[in-house]
């Protein structure tokens, strides 16, 4: 700003009103010359149209640089501010935005869109105390309306704000706020936050509209059937998530929250059932096919499931825990060799899975031949790839035990009791190495210490 | 969204269903149950006097009021949009056992009492505040049913760390740990950091709070202690400086071999120097590894590795802190109360 602007300036303030515009003009850096009303007008009305034109362009920088002129010239009107701070804050000039944002309400308290903008700009800067204290300012001024708070709290929770997201879906429905949106967008916030009571009360109110959206009233209803079941109601749970799905069936987390209450009910076919059904109705549904693979290894449909775990990992080869649940159906029929190639499979596309190698070399060593080689191998990876896990020693044990290498089984076994001093198995292999080596005395103590362990873990 | 998201966001809370509470909850858990330091909501311990009451979020408000010029009605929104402090903090019911498990240790987040306090004019003569929970009920089959009361000094309620706290462990404030919002005085016994909190009246030296008085509140929390010209009482206030093992729990029996023996230390003076551990009830002492402080108010894990040859043991630990509070070898003969219960009591191990 160059001195004369400053000087015109503080000349022009007569009041103590006016002091605040001089401050507002010197910060925005006004240095033009003096013009008649009539040049005022005329260049207002030249800037309003570029600014405009800039806008619709994209072209904040340039729309923000005719505004602050348009400041200068008329620094009485709020919407030139508002403009000005809305289009510093696009092009990322924070604390300029903040600030024009703030004279313009101060020009235009009964107005509360430069608030509004002033919480963006503030969420924006991640700024959570001025954020808060534009809210505060906001619920002072504007309490009755409705429509702001909802329209503040969906912002807010789009951003990641699930707190003040709360505050202000309960400010909205303090004012009396009917809109069903931010009712619904209230049961989503209160049922994050663990007031289940209150997200099922508004949830509820939701879904029983009839006249309302199925879209709408089916998320109140999946809505009410998580917080039922985080109330430890089950049943209503169910229920309401069945609701879900009849409303809406195209929607696919309603199918993934039912069974997942389903499977921690243990009524896997139940689960399956749920699942198939989704999938019927959504053939392109990637998601569901590992809850319904798993689902029907657990109901012991072990065909079905491996061909769905199967068609999930053709379609999505990085879905990393569906070759855990696949190997895990291959050990239950008996399919040794093929949970050993699932296994290798994930440890080709994801070496550092955790407990890879362990799982590796436990399926290994459980295979008949076992090919003690490659375990020893994989069990080497998995002392690297971790601290070191009692497991991984205990294995290690077993395997020097079943190939005669009696000092090596002696030193892991040793070694996992040392880890795990709780586990009572490696003293099952470690009298099993005693009586290898003839040691029936020392054999019958380490077994009757295991037991004394075991009694002592299930006391 | 995937499953994975979706377990990841609300439905995660399914994972800990929380049912209402019919009656008055008393829940501990082991404390070898805790991984790292922090208690988990789930293994937060539980005390009630009265039935947990059944608060919304949208009609919860907290007033202040009593010798103040301003008096101040705050929804849990006005609470959210307040500038908020996080503090690591022991709460431990003052009847803890010595092995008990009624300590807990959380991340808090709230609103200090004092930013609150700030708008409403204290009175020049404002001494005390009674805090009033939700929780409703009588102590005694003659007493009347009243709101659950403590009254705290003002300078208390003054202090930086106390808080009108609504998270924990970055959560929300579980139902039975006092949803929506309860007080938190960290360093002080937990009857204090009233639950459900719904009322703040500020009092004069001599004001008589009715709910507190009437209900019998006020003949609780106290020490008691013997001495020459009788018994002499006083308010509990600052916890006592304690330890606890966590493992291995009492009466165990271990194969010989290597252990880490595990537990928790902390005090309401200050933090806590140092733990020692004994393996023979008290004779010999062995200094444990501590993890460092996480400041004054939260409680600090300590460990002791041992290698255990068969035989008996009286495992203890004792705790000292930075006041120079040392846990007693015994309880002290003079008291006669049921509080405070710091002393270093053994527990025992078998090796085989």
């Amino acid at each position: 700003m160059s001195s004369i602007g400053v000087r015109r300036s503080v000349v022009a303030c007569a009041s103590w009103l006016a002091l605040i515009f001089c401050a507002s003009l010197y910060g925005q850096d006004c240095a033009q010359k003096a013009l008649t009303p009539e040049e005022t007008q005329h260049r207002l009305s030249e800037l309003a149209k570029s600014a405009q034109t800039e806008m619709a362009q994209h072209r904040f920088q340039e729309a923000a640089h005719d505004l602050r002129e348009a400041a200068c010239l008329d620094p009485r009107d709020a919407k030139i501010f508002y403009g000005l701070g809305s289009m510093e804050a696009a092009s990322g000039n924070f604390l300029a935005a903040r600030k024009a944002l703030a004279t313009a309400d101060r020009l235009q308290p009964g107005s509360p869109l430069s608030l509004a903008m002033l919480v963006r700009v503030n969420a924006s800067m991640g700024d959570v105390d001025s954020l808060k204290a534009a809210l505060s300012q906001l619920a002072a001024r504007f309490a009755a309306n409705g429509e702001l708070h909802a329209a503040l709290a969906q912002f807010l929770l789009q951003n990641k704000f699930s707190d003040l997201a709360l505050a202000e879906s309960l400010r909205s429905q303090k004012a009396g706020s009917t809109s069903p949106q931010s009712m619904l967008d209230l049961a989503v916030v209160e049922n994050m936050v663990g007031a289940y009571d209150d997200a099922i009360r508004n949830a509820v109110a939701i879904e029983s509209q009839a006249g309302l959206p199925a879209a709408i009233r089916a998320s109140a209803a999946g809505i009410a059937g998580l917080s039922y079941e985080s109330s430890g109601q089950r049943e209503p749970a169910i229920a309401h998530l069945q609701t879900a799905i009849q409303l809406d069936p195209l929607h696919e987390n309603s199918y993934l929250a039912l069974s997942f209450l389903l499977e921690k009910a243990q009524r896997y076919a139940e689960a399956t059932a749920i699942l198939e059904q989704g999938r019927a109705r959504l053939p392109q549904s990637t998601a569901l096919l590992l809850p319904l693979g798993s689902n029907l290894v657990l109901a012991e449909k072990y065909a079905e499931g491996i061909s769905v775990l199967q068609e999930l990992l053709q379609k999505s080869p990085n879905e990393y825990d569906a070759y855990l649940k696949l190997a895990d159906a291959f050990r239950k029929t008996g399919a040794g060799d093929k949970e050993i190639k699932i296994l290798g499979d994930l440890e080709g596309r994801k070496p550092d899975y955790p407990q890879i190698h362990l799982l590796l070399a436990r399926a290994l060593l459980n295979f008949e031949p076992a090919d003690y080689a490659r375990t020893l191998d994989e069990l080497a990876h998995a002392e690297q790839a971790s601290t070191p896990d009692a497991e991984i020693f205990y294995l290690r044990g077993k395997v020097y035990l079943a190939t005669n290498r009696t000092d090596d089984a002696m030193a892991a076994l040793r070694r996992a009791i040392e880890l795990g001093p709780m586990d009572p198995s490696p003293y099952y292999q470690l009298g099993r190495l005693y009586e290898k080596l003839g040691q029936p005395h020392k054999a019958k103590d380490t077994f009757a210490r295991m037991q004394y362990m075991k009694s002592s873990a299930n006391r | 969204m995937t499953r994975r998201d979706l377990l990841r966001s609300g439905a995660a809370a399914i994972l800990s269903p929380v049912a209402a509470a019919t009656g008055p909850q008393n829940l501990s858990y082991p404390l070898r149950e805790i991984q790292g330091s922090l208690t988990p909501p789930e293994l937060f311990f539980v005390r009630d006097h009265f039935p947990e009451p059944e608060l919304s979020l949208e009609t919860w408000q907290l007033r202040i009021e009593g010798r103040v010029s301003h008096p101040r009605q705050m929804s849990f929104s006005d609470l959210l949009e307040l500038p908020t402090k996080k503090i690591e903090a022991v709460l431990e019911c003052s009847g803890n056992g010595t092995h008990g498990s009624a300590a807990s240790n959380a991340k808090w987040e709230g609103v200090p009492i004092s930013f609150l306090f700030e708008p409403v004019g204290l009175s020049r003569d404002a001494t005390f505040v009674a805090l009033e929970g939700a929780d409703t009920g009588r102590l005694g089959q003659n007493s009347s049913s009243l709101p659950y009361t403590q009254i705290v000094p003002l300078e208390k309620c003054l202090d930086s760390a106390s808080l009108i706290a609504f998270k924990m462990n970055d959560l929300f404030l579980p139902r039975r740990n006092g949803f929506p919002a309860r007080a938190l005085f960290p360093g002080w016994y937990a009857m204090d950091s009233v639950k459900w909190l719904r009322r703040m009246v500020v009092l004069g030296p001599a004001d008589r709070h009715s709910s507190f008085v009437d209900s019998g509140m006020d003949r609780l929390y106290n020490r008691a202690t013997a001495g020459a010209n009788g018994m002499e009482t006083r308010r509990l206030s600052a916890i006592q400086v304690k330890s606890a093992i966590a493992w291995p729990p009492d009466k165990m029996r271990l194969a010989a071999g290597s252990y880490e023996v595990w537990g928790f230390a902390w005090t309401g003076n200050g933090s806590v120097r140092e733990v020692a551990v004994s393996l023979d009830g008290g004779h010999a002492w062995q200094l444990a590894n501590p993890q460092p402080s996480p400041g004054p108010y939260g409680w600090v894990r300590w460990k002791y590795q041992w290698t255990a040859s068969p035989g008996d043991y009286s495992l203890m630990s004792q705790a000292t802190d930075s006041q120079g509070n040392r846990q007693p070898l015994e309880r002290d003969a003079a008291r006669k109360d049921g509080y405070e219960l710091n002393w270093c009591a053994p527990l025992s191990c078998s090796v085989r």
